[in-house]
Parts: C-alpha cells; sequence; structure tokens
C-alpha cells in the first residue's frame, strides 16, 4: 500500500453530488485524466409513469442552482409536445427569470468558487498577489461579501414572478402562472438598479455598462484595461491583470468544440411553439462551432446521442435521448477499485455529430458571432475574437463567463420594458400525448430535456445537463470527455499541489463537489487528494 | 461559538443557495459575527489546510469537536442497503453520517431530502434514498426512532424545498448562542416557531379562500388557488406567507399553488396523473382534501352548497 500524501488545497466545491478527478502525471505533465461522477439519484425513472406535468415540479429539484433553467427546459418541453400558444408575456417573462438566475450565478460562483483559488499561494511571488488576498480571499476579503450578497438580488426579482427562488414551478405550458402588477415591475427595476450600483457598475466593472459594452475585442479590451484607474483597479480589471500575470491563459485548452443550445425566445417570434421553429425565436443564439476546421453549424438536437459504455447503466448503442431507455444502473465503485477502461461514471457521455463538446459561456458567447445570426440575437465579439488571438484556456473560459453580466443586465432592463400589463399571461392548453424537446442555456451552459407522454403520462423523460456535457465519460470510441481533454498536456509545478487541475476544472463549473487525484504515470501510486 | 460541519448526500443544493441568499444575517455574517464557524461546506467551507477526510476522522475521533452536523440531501441506501450510489471520500456517504452522528452536539437536517427523503425518495425510488429520521410521515429513517445527539434531541428537521434561508440561520444561531433550549419541536421535528402557523396564514388570497371563488393561472385577484389548481396553503404548516421569500414574495402572492414542501409526504400522492397543479375533487368540485382542522364530511358540505348555491364572486378586483 503507497503512502499517500494527500493535501487540501481549498475545501470549496461544487454543489449537487461528487465529481472525482482522476490525473496521471510524468515528468510535470498530466498524461491521463479520468472523471467520474459518484452520485445517483435516477430522477428520469422517477418521472417514468408519472403525471405529464411531473418534470415541473421535479426537474428544478436535480440542481439547485440551475432550478430556473430546468423549468425552463421542462415547460418548453410541454409547449412543443401539447402545441400551446404562449404569449408576449409570457415569453417575456419566463425569459426574466432564466437571465437573472444566470446573472445570480456570476458573482456568486466567482468569489464564493472561483476567485478563492488565485489567493492560493501558488500565487504568493506574484505582483498582484496581495491585492488578491486583500480582495477574494473566503469571507475575509473586500469583494467577497459584496459580491456574496449582491448576488442574492437578482434573484429577488426572481421572487417576484416565481414567489422564490430556487425552486419555482411558476413557468407552465401555456405561459406563466404569475400575472405581475406595475409595483412588481417598479420593483423589479428598483432591485436591478441597485445590483448594479452595489456591485456591476461600481464593484465590478469600474465604468458604466455602456462603456463596457463597446468593448468588442481583445485589443479593446486591453484598452480598456488601461484607459484609467477606475476600470485598472476594477474587480473586472484585476482578474484581467492577475490572470495574465499568474499565466492562466496558458492552460486548460479543451476538445475545441463548442455546443450551444441558444435561450431567451423572442416574445413575437415563439407564440406556436415548435421545435423546428426554436433556432430562429432565440435572442441568445444556439449552434455549434468546430475550432479544428473553424466551421460553425446551425444546431439540431437530432445530431446529438449520448453514450454509456463507460458509464454505471445497462449498455445500449448510443441514441438521440427520444430513443434512450430510461437508464437502469449497475454495480459501480469507489474510485481506488475503479477500473477506468470499463464503466466509471454516473455520468453519460454526450456527443454532438460524434464529438465531445464543451458546454457553457464560452460556447455560448462563439456562437454571438456567429454569421447567419438574425437582426434579433445577441451580438457580441469580445470573446470569439480573444478566441482567435489567445485561444481557449481557463482565462478565456472564465472571462466569457463574466463577460455576460452587463448583456444580460440590459437584456433583463428591456424584458421588464416590454411586459404588456393589460395583455394576457396564460392560455390554458389542451393535454395530450406525444414528443417534447424543450431547452435553454443554463448558466453554466447547454439543457435540455426531451419527453414522451402516453396514455397520459410520462413514458419517457431523458435530461442532459451541461455538467454531463462537461464532465461526461470516455464515449464508445474511447473519445475524452471535455474536462478529461482540458486536463491533458497541462504541466504542473508542483506536483504535490497541482492547483492548475483545480483551476482547469473549476473553470468548467461543473455542479458537483470536485475531488481531484494525482497519480505518477509509471507506478500508478496516488501523489496527492484535494478536494475542490 | 459552534462548528459546523455541512455534507450533502442526495442533494441538488438548493438549500446551500437558499441560505447565500439570507440577508439578516447573510452567510458571511453568521461566520464573522456570529460565531459560527464552517469546518467544511461542499460549496463555502474556509480553506482548513487540511484535508476533508482526515477532517471526518478527527471529528469521529473526538479530536475536533463538532457542536452542529447540517445534513442536506437525502441519505441514499441504494444499491441493495449498500450505499455505493454516493460515495464521499471514498466511502459510502451513508457510512460518515452514521459515525458523525455519533459525535455531534446536534444534527440538523435542512431540506426535504434530509427530513424524508423527498423527491428521490418518490417510488420507485431509484436510489433507496431516505431521510435522517424519518422516512415519509413514518419515524425511524435512516438513524432510526429512538436517536438522540449529544445535546439531547433528535435529528432537528427544517424542511421545505427548499428550506427557507432563515428557518436555516435561526436555528444555527440558536444553537450557538446558547437558545437552543427555547427551541420547540413538534412531532415531525420541525421548530414550532416556523411550522405552527399554516401557509395560508398571510396569504393575500385568503379572502377569496373564504368565500370559496376559484383562481386559475395568469390571472390577477382572481380566486383563490385551493379549488382548482392544488394549492396546498390550508394544510401546509410553514411560515411562507410570514417570512417572505427573497424578501419579496411566496409562492402563493406570486399566483403560484402551495405544493407542501414542509409537509412529510412531498411531493403529495407521488405524482400520480392528475396531481401535478389539479385539485383533486369529488364529483368534479370538492376538494378531495379537506383544510387541516375541518372535518372531511362538514367541509364537502359547506364547500358543496357554497360553490354552487348561491355562488359567491371575486370581491378583489384584479388591477394592474
Amino acid at each position: 500500500m503507497a503512502v499517500v500524501k494527500e493535501l487540501n488545497i481549498s475545501p470549496v466545491g461544487r454543489v449537487e453530488g461528487d465529481l472525482d478527478v482522476k490525473v496521471y502525471m510524468e515528468n510535470g505533465v498530466v498524461t491521463r485524466a479520468h472523471t467520474q461522477a459518484a452520485m445517483f439519484r435516477g430522477f428520469e425513472r422517477i418521472m417514468q409513469g408519472k403525471d405529464p406535468q411531473s418534470g415541473l415540479i421535479v426537474t428544478p429539484r436535480i440542481c439547485g442552482i440551475c432550478g430556473g433553467s430546468h423549468l425552463y427546459s421542462a415547460s418548453s418541453a410541454l409547449d412543443t409536445a401539447w402545441g400551446t400558444t404562449l404569449t408576449p408575456n409570457a415569453l417575456l417573462l419566463r425569459a426574466i427569470g432564466q437571465s437573472c438566475e444566470t446573472i445570480q450565478s456570476i458573482p456568486r460562483w466567482f468569489y464564493a468558487i472561483f476567485a478563492t483559488d488565485m489567493a492560493n499561494k501558488k500565487f504568493a511571488n506574484k505582483k498582484l498577489y496581495d491585492e488578491v488576498v486583500k480582495r477574494f480571499a473566503a469571507y475575509v476579503g473586500t469583494s467577497f461579501q459584496i459580491g456574496v450578497t449582491n448576488s442574492a438580488l437578482p434573484v429577488e426579482v426572481y421572487a417576484l414572478f416565481g414567489g422564490q427562488w430556487p425552486h419555482s414551478s411558476y413557468m407552465v405550458p401555456g405561459g406563466v402562472m404569475c400575472a405581475p402588477t406595475l409595483k412588481d415591475i417598479t420593483r423589479a427595476h428598483a432591485i436591478m438598479n441597485n445590483f448594479k450600483n452595489q456591485w456591476l457598475e461600481t464593484v465590478w466593472l469600474g465604468c458604466s455598462i455602456d462603456r463596457y459594452r463597446k468593448v468588442q475585442s481583445w485589443d479593446d479590451l486591453m484598452e480598456w484595461v488601461d484607459e484609467n484607474e477606475s476600470q485598472r483597479n476594477s474587480d473586472l480589471g484585476l482578474f484581467i491583470r492577475a490572470s495574465m500575470e499568474f499565466g492562466l491563459d496558458k492552460f486548460g485548452q479543451g476538445c475545441g468544440n463548442y455546443v450551444a443550445y441558444g435561450t431567451y425566445l423572442h416574445k413575437d417570434k415563439y407564440n406556436k411553439p415548435t421545435i423546428e421553429g426554436r433556432n430562429d425565436a432565440l435572442i441568445s443564439p444556439s449552434g455549434f462551432y468546430n475550432s479544428h476546421t473553424k466551421q460553425y453549424h446551425d444546431f439540431n438536437h437530432m445530431n446529438i446521442k449520448e453514450h454509456v459504455l463507460h458509464s454505471w447503466y445497462q449498455d445500449h448503442a448510443a441514441a438521440h435521448p427520444w430513443d434512450e431507455p430510461i437508464p437502469t444502473p449497475v454495480t459501480s465503485q469507489n474510485l481506488e477499485h475503479t477500473d477506468f477502461n470499463n464503466k466509471y461514471s454516473w455520468s453519460k457521455a454526450p456527443r454532438y455529430l460524434d464529438n465531445s463538446s464543451e458546454a457553457g459561456p464560452l460556447s455560448r458567447c462563439l456562437m454571438y458571432t456567429k454569421p447567419n445570426n438574425l437582426p434579433h440575437q445577441t451580438k457580441d465579439h469580445l470573446i470569439k475574437n480573444a478566441f482567435d488571438k489567445i485561444g481557449p484556456s481557463v482565462f478565456l473560459r472564465t472571462l466569457a463567463r463574466v463577460h455576460e453580466a452587463p448583456i444580460l443586465y440590459d437584456n433583463i432592463e428591456t424584458w421588464l420594458r416590454q411586459v404588456d400589463l393589460n395583455g394576457e399571461f396564460y392560455i390554458k392548453p389542451e393535454e395530450k400525448d406525444g414528443k417534447g424537446f424543450g431547452a435553454t442555456e443554463a448558466a453554466r451552459g447547454a439543457l435540455a430535456h426531451w419527453i414522451e407522454i402516453e396514455n397520459g403520462v410520462i413514458k419517457n423523460y431523458q435530461v442532459m445537463a451541461p455538467t454531463t456535457w462537461n464532465v461526461g465519460p470516455n464515449d464508445d470510441e474511447g473519445k475524452s470527455g471535455p474536462i478529461e481533454s482540458a486536463l491533458e498536456g497541462i504541466e504542473i509545478e508542483d506536483a504535490n499541489d497541482p492547483v492548475e487541475v483545480g483551476l482547469v476544472a473549476r473553470s468548467f463549473d461543473s455542479c458537483l463537489v470536485c475531488t481531484v487525484h494525482a497519480h505518477d504515470a509509471k507506478t500508478g501510486k496516488e501523489i496527492t487528494t484535494f478536494k475542490l | 461559538m459552534a462548528n459546523v460541519l455541512w455534507l450533502q448526500g442526495g442533494a441538488c443544493s438548493g438549500n446551500t443557495m437558499s441560505f447565500l441568499n439570507a440577508t439578516e444575517p447573510t452567510v458571511v455574517e453568521l461566520v464573522t459575527d456570529f460565531g459560527v464557524n464552517i469546518l467544511w461546506h461542499p460549496s463555502i467551507g474556509l480553506e482548513i489546510g487540511e484535508q476533508v477526510t482526515h477532517l471526518l476522522k478527527d471529528i469521529i475521533a473526538g479530536k475536533v469537536q463538532l457542536d452542529i452536523l447540517v445534513y442536506e440531501g437525502s441519505i441514499i441506501e441504494g444499491p441493495h442497503g449498500t450505499g455505493t450510489m454516493n460515495y464521499f471520500c471514498e466511502r459510502p456517504m451513508k457510512d460518515w453520517v452514521k459515525e458523525l452522528s455519533k459525535t455531534a452536539g446536534y444534527v440538523v437536517a435542512i431540506g426535504d431530502c434530509a427530513t424524508w427523503g423527498g423527491i428521490p425518495a418518490v417510488p420507485p425510488n431509484p436510489s433507496e434514498s431516505t431521510g435522517m429520521q424519518f422516512h415519509k410521515k413514518a419515524k425511524g429513517g435512516f438513524l432510526g426512532a429512538g436517536y438522540v445527539s449529544k445535546g439531547g434531541l433528535p435529528v432537528i428537521n427544517i424542511p421545505g424545498c427548499p428550506a427557507h434561508p432563515d428557518w436555516v440561520t435561526q436555528i444555527l444561531v440558536a444553537i450557538s448562542t446558547g437558545r437552543i433550549g427555547d427551541v420547540l419541536i413538534d412531532e415531525f421535528h420541525r421548530p414550532k416557531t416556523f411550522f405552527t402557523d399554516f401557509v395560508q396564514t398571510g396569504c393575500t388570497n385568503v379572502v377569496n379562500f373564504a368565500q370559496k371563488v376559484n383562481g386559475g393561472f395568469g390571472k390577477r385577484g382572481n380566486g383563490c388557488l385551493f379549488y382548482e389548481v392544488g394549492c396546498r396553503g390550508p394544510m401546509t404548516r410553514a411560515s411562507c406567507n410570514r417570512i417572505l421569500w427573497n424578501r419579496t414574495s411566496s409562492k402563493t402572492r406570486a399566483n403560484h399553488p402551495c405544493l407542501g414542501c414542509t409537509e412529510p409526504g412531498f411531493p403529495h400522492n407521488d405524482l400520480a396523473k392528475g396531481s401535478v397543479f389539479k385539485t383533486m375533487t369529488y364529483l368534479g368540485f370538492v376538494p378531495r382534501e379537506a383544510p387541516t382542522g375541518e372535518s372531511q364530511l362538514g367541509y364537502f358540505f359547506k364547500a358543496g352548497i357554497e360553490k354552487i348555491w348561491p355562488k359567491n364572486s371575486a370581491i378583489t378586483e384584479g388591477s394592474k
């Protein structure tokens, strides 16, 4: 039995179960990596044979961080299955809920989960380290409390329309439950205004949203940082400067394929919900980008297949979710006894056109530059330009995540103004059997539900979360999942404290408590284990 | 001062996310000003410079005092009682919980999964999930009906899907400031201070309930959600309309039927066909479940007459 030296880099983790990452290192370089999701609950199995609307109650509770996103998908899946009619108000209030959940996640994730890692002693010899610790250290950092506390504000707006956050079910097939009044709309504007004044413009940007949104290229961003002290010393300014100094732009490239389902269905373009009409109705566009061929593709959910060869479910051929059986669990092992040539994770391995693909804000932001986007769709060129200039990395993935905050803020304000208080919010649908597909962009990426209703109950329900895309294991052909790919090849400065591995895994914002186990590639001995 | 260890089993982290919304006190103030020392938390633990497995072992060995064990998520016992569907630090989570519960001063179960099994325990219960000291309405659960912690209390249940942040922070503060003696618990081990009144207490729609005026989705001031869309406010004990959610709202105030998530058995009727956002009725109009405290027969009689003849009309006009 090898003497295992265990080291806790940071106990800050993720949520919704556990993720173990096993990496093998040789001469300071990661040669192989495996990701293991270590918890099973069986939500799809629970819904089989139940009321067709069960997903509205059950699926938000799959993930407390992305509950509103699951609700957006669950209600959309029923809309397409039942052929409902959605009023402009219904589409607006769903989009407001989804975007409030996502903008909430940005400061909460950045300060509580990500930035504390930048205060790791690995960076102690860097010039900006003292300032990073002063601001971002857990609990005591000067920005930590401001960021975490203000992250509660956007979900107050969600609660005005949904009753509470997390875990509301206010989006229902045919519309929304609520019928807000002028008092609710005014209060929502006021709460978002507080969010802007207390964090977004003052602490985060150091400038107005309008000024920041003029940043449309990597050169623009560099100019923005140096334009004045306020921007240079804002938390975003510090994050950019420290990332470059700490080298976060140098590792964690990933698989090079990017998938986004898009979200925010336009108030006037999805009043008759269909799967075929979805792409053109999106405000945040969908798509698939292959960076190896530099080709954009239009998104089609029929191009998705899930593989289970390396997942702890009974084997079946890779299949589209509508054709997949409800998963039947098989015996799992703990990490020590896992055979990685066999089954090794509770996560399935989704593939788009047979490609392992990364989901998340980086994918979403790349779609903002998709050439055939429609006039009503979000256009923003910073991330694609930076991608072409400096390539993907831990830094770019994180920059994409935080870059969306000002965009989302503007959207929420616009949509609140568009709610027509004389209009309808709900049209009661006719229930029937059929198949449905609903999707969105959760804060951490592409999320979709597939439903089949037969004899008035759920026959099949399949959920594919962004974390499924990112933490999924090898597929039937032995191709690695996105986090597995992103870990391979990274150089570890200190084998006993491989903080680089943690930063890569964290940059994907997987909603799992993540444990990394580092092993020597030759001897197989475990060098270190740490919680993320 | 109290050492808190927060673990998640079959959890969605919704209770952690709810907890992070706390305002008075905030989570940060809880740590910096209210003497709550978080030994470890899966999302917001302080750096402790020590591996989590070692911490758990030190607690079990009595080297580190554990004042409060907070548990979120179901206890996963599957498959076949092994608990291997939920590994944590190389062991089934349930084995850690069993040992930690023997040394903890108080054990606090947060959310429906930890209290009574919640959604994961809905048949066919694929992960063999159960609650800490209840399985649905039945006392027992994982730790057994007779369990008491070192502090002399059974598992303190703070149900809800999720639990309200104030319910959580106030109980943690009560323990850390030595006022746990003032916390009385009911038959389901819920602190009475939050779970004596009904969700209906403070509901803005209560006039329409009294006058048997139906309400539905997407309309303002149009009636009570109890009669058509399955609101469980009259039979659910929780302070949702006294201590508002996210400072601003509650389900029923946003025209969202109460799902009864602080009562054991949520989701009620196990999601059977016709039970989701629909009131299950007799004769098509009399609610099958009467409000708590009303006799079933008496309520059918009263509601039946009032709903048919003479029919009341809404007195609250919807206003934009």
